[in-house]
C-alpha cells in the first residue's frame, strides 16, 4: 500500500467516529425517520447510533439468538432484520426490538422493505411478505432456495434471485403468479433500478446478468476477478456501481448501455479487492469499501476520490462488509467483517 | 503463514449405516469442542451446545462449460451465514442424504472463493453397513462414489457379520479405494480423533499412506464399476508436459475420474509438488522437500470409473523428461 496518505488525510478523523463493534457487520441500515442508524452484527445485536450525536455511547440491542444475517431499513422507521434464530424482528429508532415473525428453524437470509411500510423476508425457497401491521399476508414460493431480494422503488413489485434466474412479483396481486426471468446458473445480490425498468443480479460465476424488462433484452456483464457481493445504481439510474474487482465498476445504463459498452473503472490501482459500494442518494457519487479496510468516496465524473478511513492493521478478514448513506445524503456508515465500524457526518457546516 | 480456516469434516453414508449414530457420539462425547452441524432433517439428534443448521441440498450446475462441475448452492449459503460467527465453533461437520453423491460437496469446496477463504475441507468419512454393503454396491452407484471419495470408512455393524464377512466387505472397499483408512466399528466406536481434524485434502498429506495392496487378489473388478489404479515414474517429471497431459485428461475423462492424487519430482526441484482433483476441479502446489536419501520417484493415483489402465500408464510415463 502506498503510505503517502497519513491518518488525517481521512474523513474518518475529523468528520466522523470509528468503534470495534467485536463482531462481523452483515447489514448497516439508516432509519427512514432520519434520526437512527443500526448496525447488524454477527453477535446477533443491532447497534443504534443516533444521528443527533454520533459519538454518544451506541445502544447495544439483543435482536437475535444467533447471528444478524440480513438487515435493511424498515417501512416508516427503525431497522428491519433476518437472523438464524429463524426470526424477523424489526428494532424501532428507541431501541425497542419487537418480533414479528418466526420461521422455524430455516434461516431468514434476506431481507427487504418500502416506505409504504410492506416488507420481505427471504426463508428458503420462500418470500414471505409482511404488511405493516406485522401480519404475513403471503408466501410467495421459489424452485430453489432464494439469494437476494429487492423491492422496486414504488414498492410495487419484489424481485427474489434463485438458481436459474430471478422472480418478479407483483405484490398486490391477486393471483400470484411471478414474471420469471430466466438465465442459467446461481444468482445471488440483485437490484432493480430505480425506474424499474431492469433487473440485474450477480452470479455465483463471477458475472452480473441483467433484464431489461421491456423486451426481455439480456445483459451480460462480466471480467469480474471475484464474486461481486454489491450493487448499487446512482439516484437517477445512470450508473451501476458493482463490488468484486480490483476498482470500483460501474455499467452505463444510458446511451444503449451496458450492452455493448465497457464499464468505467474508478479508484483502482492499488490490486485490492472492492467489497462493498454504496451510492449517494442524490449525487453522482459512490461509496467505495475495499478487501482491506479502506472506505473512499469517488465522483463519477471527475473520477477524484476522498479518501473516508484507512486500511486496517489486519492483513485478512477485516474487508468492508457493509456501506450505507441515509436518506438524506448527509450521514455515511461503513462496517467490516471483523467488526470495526465507522459513522460520519458529512453534512456542510 | 498461520491456517485460520475452520475444518469441515463431509459424513456420508446409506441411509441405515449409522451416520446419525456417529455424529450424535461426535457431538455428546466430552471433547470440549463445539461443531456447527449441517444436516438434512431433524429428529434424532441430540444436540446441546452445538449449533444445527437444517440444509436442503441443492445441487448447482455451475456456468463454466464442465457438466461435472456441480456444488452444494445450499453449502454456500449456510457456510457464509456461518462464518458470520465463526467464533462460535471449532469446525463444522456435514451431513449429506443416503443417496448423495459426494463430488458436488467436495468441489464446492474448490470453487467458491467465499467457501475457500472462510473454511477447509477437512475429509470425507463413510459409514458403511459391513451387512448391507455388498447388497448396496450392488444396486446403486452412489454407494461406490462414497466408498471411492472417501478418506475414512467407518466399517460399522461389525457385531452383524462373521470375520469372513467382514474380510470380504473390506476386500470389495479395497477394490474401488484402496487409499482410504478403514476402521471397523459396532454402533459407529470410532474416536473423535479419528473422524475429526484428519487434514485428508491437505496437499501435504496427499499419498502420505501407502495403498494397502491386496496380495495375489488384484482381479476384483466384476461387478464394481468403479476401481483404482496407480504408477510411478523415476525420472524427473516435466511439469510442462504434466500439465497439458492433465488439463487434456481432466477435460476429456474428468467425468469417470471420481479423486486423481499425485506426488511429483520435477527437474531440479527440491521441494515435492503435490496434486489432487475432484473430477475436473485441480488444485496443487510445492509442498516439503524430499526426504535426503529418498528415490524421488512421482507417483500418481486414479480412482474412478472405465480406468483404461495402459493408457493412463503411457501418458503418465509419457510425461517424463528425456532420459
Amino acid at each position: 500500500m502506498s503510505t503517502a496518505v497519513s491518518e488525517s488525510d481521512f474523513l474518518l478523523a475529523h468528520r466522523g467516529v470509528g468503534q470495534d463493534l467485536g463482531a462481523w457487520v452483515v447489514g448497516i441500515a439508516f432509519g427512514r425517520e432520519g434520526r437512527s442508524v443500526g448496525f447488524a452484527l454477527g453477535d446477533g445485536t443491532v447497534r443504534l447510533a443516533a444521528l443527533a450525536d454520533i459519538r454518544a455511547d451506541w445502544t447495544v440491542v439483543e435482536a437475535h439468538r444467533g447471528a444478524v444475517l440480513a438487515a435493511c431499513a424498515d417501512g416508516k422507521d427503525g431497522v428491519l432484520t433476518g437472523g438464524d434464530d429463524g426470526r424477523l424482528m424489526r428494532v424501532a429508532p428507541d431501541g425497542t426490538a419487537v418480533e414479528l415473525a418466526k420461521y422455524g428453524s430455516k434461516w431468514v437470509e434476506h431481507v427487504a422493505a418500502h416506505e409504504s411500510g410492506i416488507r420481505a423476508a427471504a426463508v428458503a425457497k420462500a418470500v414471505h411478505i409482511v404488511s405493516a401491521k406485522g401480519e404475513t399476508e403471503k408466501s410467495l414460493a421459489h424452485p430453489s432456495s432464494v439469494g437476494g431480494l429487492a423491492f422496486d422503488a414504488k414498492g410495487k413489485r419484489v424481485a427474489a434471485s434463485h438458481y436459474n434466474g430471478a422472480s418478479l412479483w407483483f405484490v398486490a396481486a391477486k393471483e400470484d403468479k411471478p414474471r420469471l426471468l430466466e438465465w442459467k446458473g446461481s444468482h445471488h445480490a440483485i437490484a432493480i433500478s430505480p425506474d424499474g425498468t431492469h433487473v440485474v443480479t450477480a452470479m455465483q460465476e463471477q458475472a452480473l446478468h441483467g433484464w431489461r424488462l421491456a423486451d426481455g433484452q439480456h445483459m451480460r456483464m462480466s471480467g469480474y476477478p471475484t464474486k461481486t457481493r454489491s450493487l448499487s445504481f446512482t439516484a437517477k439510474g445512470k450508473w451501476l456501481a458493482t463490488s468484486g474487482a480490483e476498482a470500483v465498476v460501474l455499467w452505463p445504463f444510458f446511451g444503449g448501455g451496458p450492452m455493448g459498452k465497457a464499464p468505467t473503472e474508478l479508484a483502482g490501482g492499488d490490486g485490492v479487492m472492492c467489497t462493498a459500494v454504496a451510492c449517494h442518494p442524490q449525487h453522482e457519487v459512490v461509496a467505495a469499501g475495499f478487501e482491506d479496510g479502506l472506505v473512499l468516496l469517488v465522483e463519477i465524473g471527475s473520477g477524484k476520490v476522498v479518501p473516508v478511513a484507512p486500511p486496517g492493521r489486519a492483513p485478512a478478514g477485516n474487508g468492508v462488509s457493509s456501506l450505507a448513506w441515509n436518506p438524506a445524503g448527509t450521514h455515511l456508515a461503513f462496517g467490516t467483517e471483523a467488526g470495526s465500524a465507522g459513522l460520519l457526518d458529512l453534512a456542510k457546516r | 503463514m498461520s491456517d485460520t480456516t475452520v475444518p469441515v469434516t463431509v459424513l456420508t453414508g446409506y441411509l441405515g449405516a449409522g451416520k446419525t449414530t456417529l455424529l450424535n457420539r461426535i457431538l455428546t462425547e466430552n471433547h470440549g469442542k463445539k461443531f456447527a452441524v449441517v444436516i438434512n432433517e431433524f429428529g434424532e439428534l441430540g444436540v446441546d451446545n452445538d449449533l444445527v443448521v437444517d440444509a436442503d441440498e441443492e445441487v448447482f450446475e455451475m456456468n463454466n462449460g464442465c457438466i461435472c462441475c456441480t456444488v452444494r448452492g445450499d453449502l454456500i449459503r449456510i457456510l457464509g451465514g456461518l462464518m458470520k460467527r465463526r467464533d462460535r465453533f471449532d469446525g463444522i461437520i456435514v451431513e449429506t442424504t443416503g443417496l448423495a453423491d459426494p463430488a458436488p460437496v467436495a468441489q464446492t469446496f474448490f470453487v467458491d472463493e467465499d467457501v475457500k477463504r472462510a473454511t477447509r475441507l477437512d475429509s470425507i468419512v463413510t459409514v458403511v453397513d459391513a451387512k448391507h454393503l455388498s447388497a448396496r454396491l450392488n444396486d446403486s452407484s452412489e454407494a461406490e462414489e462414497q466408498i471411492a471419495f472417501a478418506d475414512l470408512l467407518v466399517l460399522n455393524k461389525m457385531d452383524l457379520v462373521s470375520e469372513e464377512e467382514a474380510e470380504a466387505v473390506e476386500r470389495r472397499i479395497r477394490a474401488i479405494n484402496p487409499y482410504a483408512e478403514i476402521r471397523r466399528a459396532t454402533k459407529s466406536d470410532v474416536p473423535i480423533e479419528a473422524v475429526i481434524g484428519r487434514d485428508s485434502f491437505k496437499l501435504e498429506r496427499i499419498l502420505e499412506r501407502e495403498p494397502e495392496f491386496l496380495s495375489g487378489e488384484d482381479h476384483h473388478e466384476h461387478d464394481s464399476e468403479v476401481n483404482s489404479v496407480s504408477f510411478e515414474v523415476s525420472r524427473p517429471v516435466d511439469p510442462e508436459k504434466f500439465n497439458a497431459w492433465m488439463s487434456d485428461l481432466l477435460a476429456t475423462k474428468g467425468q469417470d475420474l471420481l479423486r486423481t492424487k499425485g506426488i511429483l519430482a520435477y527437474p531440479g526441484e527440491d521441494r515435492r509438488f503435490a496434486f489432487q482433483a475432484v473430477h475436473m476441479i485441480a488444485d496443487g502446489d510445492f509442498i516439503g522437500p524430499w526426504k535426503e536419501g529418498d528415490a524421488r520417484k512421482s507417483k500418481i493415483v486414479f480412482i474412478g470409473r472405465d480406468l483404461n489402465r495402459p493408457q493412463l500408464r503411457r501418458g503418465f510415463e509419457a510425461c517424463q523428461v528425456d532420459s
